[in-house]
């Protein structure tokens, strides 16, 4: 790969300089406006060759002024500035060549009707846009500390909602405008006019058990990003057709400038700090506590060794620590990150190269994210009417990770993601982390034995042995050329052809060495090691033809068609094996005692077509139609063509002679839009009925073929429809912008993963499912104020606020909005309700504890104590018939019924956020700058399973020191609804799942603070010969206002089906971090 | 542009965009030829064989001959009769995947025999087929009726989405009555012999038919009606008795003379999980009452007691699907480890039925031959039984448990004698289950199984979450 990067380094090289024929010969001179004399600053000067080849270039000063080496005698200079019209001068014998450039109205039309204006696949400019899209220049980000593109828009669009993975390389979830399908709601990212696309999809069990990232935001390096634009409603995202249902993001690279080569190196060193943890208690804190628990419950007992603190128990130094595990696996992370790039080019050619190397070690022990990336972008123009550019990025990266599981820890069926972060906070800290001898001497091992005081060595596992021993690894390669030809066939007519390749491959390895778990020599999970394998191609090619037939001052109509097909294939392959031979033989293919292998292969194809026409009139009325078909191989020939039409008008009406009074008003436009655009499933074969082999594959000497999938003959498109108003208003030279708008959202035909149908079919689900609508109605507002514009000081407020409704319109037929009744420790009832949102979940109201007997006896209505026939007072019950007693939890009886029960449940929350945005300003004062940018989320709940895990009191984990304040007398807890229930070992209703764990999620988070310094165009800089050098520092997250008792309340998680909720369990938390940066220009 | 033209000249008819999965043959490509049909046919033979231990359990796990304290904790809790409808043994996911397969091959075989896709399908083989699908299903829903009472009744296969998932439940009355009609339409069309032996008894054949009908009318009561179908097993003079020295060939090897259909293992891929459960895992062990009546040491069962149990230093494991001998010794080696095939039907059932049905309808010499015929068989002296229909009720039931013991048919015996002449003698029922629980328990359990609804199992939790048009048994309503 560096090679190939070095190879096309060298022939740019060799082509710019080109010194052959060297002749060196100085020219000097000046640029002028035409008429008024005025120096033009930043022109560029250009020598071109015979061959029209340029070969040498410069920019003008201040002053207008530029020194040119000349190669050649036989060159010629070229001069030319944006809004000028270009000249050519033979130098001949001089020395001196002062020029005056025109400005150029025509040259403008020439760009515009190249198209780089205006955008291709909509033919309408930003500025005439009637649909809701929102465009953020990213092109200062290197200034920035972060990694990813999505964590540059945190907080800076109005109505995309971005929450960022702590772990190194862990993607983001963004949703733009609210969850609007079941699943993922991701949006399609598009870079440089490529959907990228390939590798969703859940055809294969791949079993990273991760959170499904934006892989592709991670996978760009920021620094090449120039600009991302958000398209958030049907209509805007129509021409992106079936894969756009869920918003766009649109994001441009850099390429090469006219001019001479610039390069430019920038390094960033950061450190990065997990928030402050939970306290947890000690080891003699934890041992006091089970003591509690274990006598509450049972009475009289037998001390068990391990919190017996007995000098003379055999492991009594393996039972005596006061370890901190949540302390043992953090750390400070860090990482670096350099970025080279490398840019220029003349007439002909314009070429932008870059490589990223970056290196991040996570804060939790063994986390970390290696990446490398290149990218080329070469433009090249043939003639006036042909152009060619040419796109390569290749992008390597590794994920360190650790490994993690889902257990059935409880009993119950209920699977636990246990991770080392959720591990540590439970585990019993009287443990060490080393073992020692009978002597109080070290073994040298990990101390997991087979058993411990909390249970299985393989569920309980020791998190610092697993952190250091285990491997949970991605390797990714990522790699994308696309070519696109550009042919103005005639003023009127252009054709834009691209064609592109990507390929994608993913290797995930897992090894857990015998020595990090407590398990014997024949456990399945003893040196399990496993690789994963799957690669994804796509090829695509899409056709424009634009036509504009008409484009005066009155009248502008344009229209395009488009033709896109595409095809993806995927493969992947899984070699599994358990017992290996040895702890340090990380490949699975050894041959261990216990092997599995699988394979697969899928292909999925589309073909897409779009016609839009738009027009103009008088630059105030403006009217755009789209309509696009798609049709794709997931869907049976009945249902395979989907339509997405949409309609945008907006009204300038800022133009308007009425309002031309009105100075204050630079630019002002209404505009409404309503689209459609559609959704397909995921896996390629799911419509089809499938007849398979199965195990055994024979009954007597008879091949067995069964069905194993139910064909879906009604499988269709999912569509949304969106309606969005909006408001653009720029004011007090154009100082202030505001944009405002209101939108409605309605999902169609929902698709659904895995529809659970009777079993009585002889299956247990069709494997997608169409039904039902979910509606996403909202707000957003964005605002920018210039407060002040001058040369030397210029400072800018920003701010951004939205609002989202999100709720269940309609389930399909036989829908069952319950599932799981279950009342238990733990588990939260969920429920699917219309009017509610997705992620609703309902539970118990937590009202203290009862603080003594007497107050457990069940009230009705009014309050007084029922009693039973043999006028006896009634305790309060449990469903499983336990009586509530003084110390235990107290929970509302919402139906007066004196038992706990299902029926008193209500509804909690739900984890989407109601208003979310964010604001911040930045400035400038001569060569200093500095900028402020907050986020905000609120309105949405979290389910604190960490907290569950630690303040229940009612098995062996480890608890937080809050169960410090915790019932246990009689009296305790009288008008306390804080106050903890009794420790009680196995209760079976202590910890239900209640509005004591459900947390206001609301934050608050001063994201970003930079504050930078840039040295141009002074003496040092020239001494050292680099046209700039800035310095900057750069804090992220440092700051977080919120209530919200866990470790961060900003938690990935993705939906995976209507009865989702968010949880926070422990992933690694959003650090804060802490950056230097520099950049050198030259 | 090229790949553009290469792909507009190809899109025309729209195939571009059919793909067919690699791996896996969807349905129009699949019910071509008579081999499809035979292949998802024996998908449903190898569904009920590999819930052998389902079967067991469901015969077996409410009943007195077998202990599980080392099963998992949802056998304890049936055995306990503290039963939930979130009892895994009460989903009835297997049966159903059965009945689809056999409805697919009801449903699709006549039609391919009609469009003649395979000239080679002949209208013999395709009601051939058809038949045994229906065997399949019958006894599908045989068991259904049985362990539920009332189910979901389907005979339409699940092709695709356009069916109704949302099925009610049907009286199990109903039901048997409709089974019994498409048996007796079938009775006729169906094999006696697959030319080999192993198929011949692996597969359902006339006399497998005739087995289940008669099953199916003593359940019912129509004694005379089991006697007719007992009748033509008999003119098929294609079952015998095994001797006396030769019984535990009906277990090893199996695919004896006396055997009318059983479930095929070959401990080769097609494994058994009753030699894991009974054996190797302890999971299911004789209970105290199996051990009074087959110990041999006690009850001089020489035969069936060595045969059935192990000796006491083996815990007395059953070894019908452990043993290579009746010595209660030896352990069956690896090779066939796991290939001791689960028997549905053999002859002694259908003599033992005979006597039942005889002795029922008051021809009570009749009887008493044939009870005395299996136990001459098993070397025990012959019985001479008070002339009344609930001395040969208990005098049968005995014989019976012993006889097939852990064969997976004792409950379904308890049940019987329990629901008959409107559970007149529901209490020896009880008597006889909680006879060997512990003082405590035996209350509890005895008010629990005063309910004949509870003999039932309840519907799954999470098919009734799944389907709202799905009743619960009442005994389970108010858990």
């Amino acid at each position: 790969m560096k090679r190939i990067v070095l190879l096309i380094l060298g022939i740019l090289i060799i082509g710019s300089s080109n010194s052959i024929f060297a002749q060196d010969r100085i020219i000097r001179g000046r640029v002028v406006e035409e008429g008024t004399g005025e120096s033009i600053p930043g022109a560029t000067i250009v020598e071109i060759d015979i061959n029209e080849r340029v070969i040498n270039g410069t920019i003008t000063d201040y002053n207008g002024n530029y020194a040119l080496k000349l190669t050649s005698s036989q060159s010629r200079l070229k001069y030319s500035f944006i809004g000028y019209e270009n000249k050519v001068e033979e130098p001949g014998d001089r020395t001196e060549i002062n020029i005056e450039l025109g400005s150029a109205a025509i040259a403008l039309e020439d760009v515009v009707i190249i198209g780089s204006a205006k955008d291709p696949m909509t033919g309408a400019s930003q500025r005439d846009r009637a649909t809701s899209t929102v465009k953020v220049d990213l092109s200062d980000i290197s200034n920035v500390s972060v990694t990813s593109a999505a964590d540059a828009l945190q907080g800076q669009v109005a109505g995309l909602d971005i929450v960022s993975g702590g772990a190194p390389g862990s993607g983001s979830q963004i949703v733009i405008r609210g969850l609007g399908s079941l699943g993922d709601s991701n949006p399609l990212i598009v870079v440089d006019g490529i959907a990228q696309n390939i590798s969703s999809g859940s055809d294969f069990d791949f079993g990273s058990a991760d959170v499904e990232d934006l892989g592709f935001l991670v996978s760009i390096a920021p620094q090449d990003i120039k600009s991302v634009e958000v398209l958030k409603d049907a209509a805007s995202t129509a021409v992106w057709g079936s894969q756009g249902a869920d918003g766009v993001l649109m994001i441009t690279t850099n390429r090469g400038s006219k001019g001479k080569t610039r390069f430019n190196y920038n390094y960033k060193m950061t450190i990065t700090q997990a928030p402050p943890s939970i306290p947890m208690l000690t080891g003699n804190e934890y041992s006091m506590l089970m003591l509690e628990e274990l006598h509450n419950a049972e009475g009289a007992f037998e001390i068990p060794d391990e919190i017996a603190n007995d000098p003379d128990f055999y492991d009594y130094y393996n039972y005596s620590a006061n370890t901190d595990w949540v302390k043992e696996i953090t750390q400070t992370g860090f990482s670096h990150d350099h970025f080279f790039k490398l840019s220029g080019g003349g007439d002909k050619t314009l070429y932008y190269v870059s490589l990223n190397a970056s290196n991040e070690i996570g804060t939790t022990v063994n986390e970390g994210f290696d990446r490398l990336t290149t990218r080329i972008n070469l433009d090249y123009t043939l003639s006036k009417k042909l152009r060619f550019s040419v796109n390569f990025d290749y992008t390597n990266s590794y994920r360190d990770g650790n490994w993690r599981t889902k257990e059935d820890v409880t009993g119950d069926g209920v699977k636990d993601i246990l991770n080392v972060r959720r591990m540590a906070y439970v585990k019993a800290p009287n443990m060490a982390i080393y073992e020692h001898d009978a002597n109080g001497d070290l073994t040298g091992e990990y101390f997991t034995p087979l058993e411990s005081f909390q249970g299985d060595g393989a569920v309980y596992f020791n998190p610092v042995a697993i952190a250091n021993l285990s491997n949970w690894d991605v390797k990714s390669n990522k790699f994308q050329n696309s070519f696109v030809l550009k042919y103005a066939v005639s003023k009127k007519v252009n054709i834009h052809e691209t064609v592109s390749f990507q390929y994608e491959g993913n290797k995930l390895n897992v090894f857990l060495p015998y020595s990090a778990l407590g398990v014997d020599w024949l456990d399945q999970k003893v040196n399990y090691a496993s690789e994963n394998n799957s690669n994804s191609r796509k090829i695509s090619s899409r056709t424009l033809i634009s036509y504009a037939p008409i484009s005066n001052r009155t009248h502008e109509l344009s229209g395009r068609l488009m033709f896109q097909v595409d095809q993806y294939n995927k493969e992947y392959a899984k070699i599994e094996t358990r017992n290996g031979p040895s702890i340090s033989i990380v490949d699975p293919a050894v041959s261990a005692p216990v092997n599995k292998l699988a394979s697969g292969s899928s292909a999925t194809r589309a073909i897409g077509s779009l016609l839009s026409v738009n027009y103009k009139l008088k630059d105030r009325y403006i009217v755009s139609l789209i309509a696009r078909a798609d049709a794709n191989s997931k869907f049976g020939a009945n249902n395979r063509m989907g339509f997405f039409p949409s309609v945008s008008v907006a009204w300038r009406f800022s133009k308007e002679d009425f309002l031309q009074s009105a100075k204050f008003l630079n630019d002002g436009k209404i505009r409404f839009a309503y689209g459609q655009a559609g959704k397909q499933p995921k896996d390629a074969y799911a419509r089809h009925g499938i007849f398979n082999t199965t195990n055994p594959s024979q009954y007597i000497d008879g091949t067995i073929v069964i069905p194993t999938q139910v064909q879906l003959t009604n499988l269709k498109w999912q569509t949304i429809e969106s309606y969005n108003l909006g408001i653009d208003l720029s004011m007090f030279k154009n100082r202030l912008s505001v944009t405002a708008e209101l939108y409605d959202k309605i999902t169609h035909d929902l698709l659904w993963k895995g529809y659970k149908i009777p079993r009585t079919s002889g299956f247990t689900s069709l494997k997608w499912y169409n039904g039902g609508k979910v509606r996403n109605i909202g707000w957003e507002a964005f605002a920018r104020y210039y407060v002040v514009k001058k040369k030397d000081l210029n400072i800018v407020v920003n701010f951004n606020i939205s609002r989202n409704r999100n709720s269940f319109l309609e389930f399909p037929a036989n829908f069952n909005n319950i599932r799981g009744d279950v009342v238990a420790n733990g588990v939260f009832p969920t429920q699917a309700n219309i009017g509610q949102p997705i992620g609703s979940f309902y539970g118990f109201i937590y009202e203290g504890v009862y603080p003594t007997t007497e107050d457990a006896y069940a009230r009705n209505e009014q309050g007084e104590i029922m009693y039973d026939a043999n006028n006896e007072p009634i305790p309060m019950t449990f469903t499983d018939g336990t009586l509530f007693q003084a110390g235990d939890a107290k929970y509302r009886d919402k139906n007066f019924d004196g038992v706990i029960d299902i029926y008193d449940a209500y509804h909690l929350g739900d984890s989407n956020p109601d208003v979310f945005g964010g604001f911040g300003w930045n400035g400038n004062y001569k060569n200093f700058k500095a900028s402020m940018q907050f986020a905000y989320r609120t309105g949405f709940e979290i389910v604190n399973e960490i907290a569950m895990d630690t303040e229940g009191m009612l098995n062996r984990n480890n608890q937080s020191k809050a169960v410090l304040h915790r019932w246990r007398r009689d009296g305790q807890g009288v008008d306390n609804p804080n106050m903890l229930p009794r420790a009680y070992y196995l209760h079976p209703a202590n910890n239900l799942g209640s509005d004591r764990y459900v947390e206001a999620g609301d934050f608050l988070r001063l994201n970003n603070v930079t504050f930078g310094y840039s040295l141009r165009n002074n003496g040092f800089t020239k001494r050292i010969n680099v046209e700039a050098i800035e310095v900057s520092i750069n804090l992220r997250k440092i700051l977080t206002f919120t209530n919200y008792s866990g470790q961060d309340p900003e938690i990935s998680q993705v939906m995976e089906d209507p009865f989702w909720f968010g949880t926070d369990n422990g992933l690694t938390p959003t650090p804060r971090l802490y950056s230097a940066i520099i950049t050198v220009k030259f | 542009m090229i790949l553009l033209l290469v792909v507009l000249s190809s899109v025309k008819s729209c195939d571009w965009l059919e793909l067919l999965p690699p791996d896996g043959l969807v349905f129009d490509e699949y019910w071509k030829t008579k081999e499809d049909v035979e292949a998802t046919l024996l998908g449903a033979y190898s569904k009920f064989a590999i819930m052998d231990e389902k079967l067991f359990l469901y015969g077996e796990i409410r009943a007195d001959m077998i202990d599980a304290d080392e099963a998992p904790n949802y056998e304890k809790q049936i055995i306990n009769s503290s039963i939930f409808s979130n009892n895994i043994l009460a989903d009835w996911m297997d049966f159903y995947e059965i009945i689809n397969y056999c409805n697919n091959v009801i449903e699709l075989a006549p039609k391919m025999y009609e469009e003649n896709v395979d000239p080679t399908f002949t209208e013999f083989q395709m009601v051939s087929l058809q038949s045994e699908a229906i065997f399949l299903r019958s006894l599908a829903y045989f068991y259904l009726v049985r362990v539920f009472k009332d189910v979901p009744y389907i005979t339409q296969p699940t092709i695709d989405d356009n069916i109704d998932f949302y099925v009610p439940k049907t009286p199990g009355d109903s039901i048997l009555l409709y089974v019994v009609e498409d048996l007796k339409e079938f009775s006729l069309s169906i094999s006696t012999d697959y030319g080999s032996n192993e198929k011949t008894k692996g597969r359902a054949t006339k006399g497998a038919l005739n087995a289940l009908l008669a099953d199916i009318s003593l359940w019912n009561f129509q004694y005379e009606d089991c006697l007719e179908y007992i009748q033509n097993i008999d003119s098929l003079n294609q079952y015998y008795l095994m001797t006396s020295t030769t019984w535990f060939d009906i277990f090893q090897p199996g695919n004896s003379l006396e055997s009318i259909f059983e479930l095929q293992f070959d401990g080769n891929g097609q494994n058994n999980s009753l030699y894991d459960y009974t054996y190797n895992l302890d999971y299911y062990v004789s209970s105290p009452n199996a051990i009074r009546l087959l110990d041999p040491e006690l009850s001089r069962e020489r035969i069936r007691g060595f045969g059935s149990i192990s000796t006491d230093f083996l815990e007395y494991k059953p070894w019908k699907y452990a043993g290579v001998a009746p010595d209660q010794k030896t352990a069956r080696p690896s090779a066939i480890r796991k290939a001791a095939n689960f028997i549905i039907y053999r002859y002694a059932d259908i003599v033992l039925m005979k006597a039942e049905a005889y002795s029922q309808l008051g021809m009570f010499n009749e009887a008493e031959e044939e009870i005395n015929k299996i136990r001459s068989r098993a070397l025990m002296e012959p019985l001479t039984i008070s002339t009344s229909e609930d001395a040969f009720e208990d005098a049968i039931l005995e014989e019976r448990a012993k006889e097939f013991a852990f064969e997976g048919k004792r409950w379904f015996d308890l049940m019987r004698m329990g629901r008959r002449n409107d559970f007149q003698r529901k209490n020896i029922l009880i008597e006889i289950i909680i006879q060997d629980a512990n003082s405590t328990q035996r209350l509890v359990l005895a008010s629990k199984l005063s309910d004949p609804n509870g003999w039932y199992l309840p519907i799954y939790e999470d098919e009734l979450e799944r389907n709202a048009n799905l009743v619960q048994n009442s005994y389970y309503v108010n858990d």
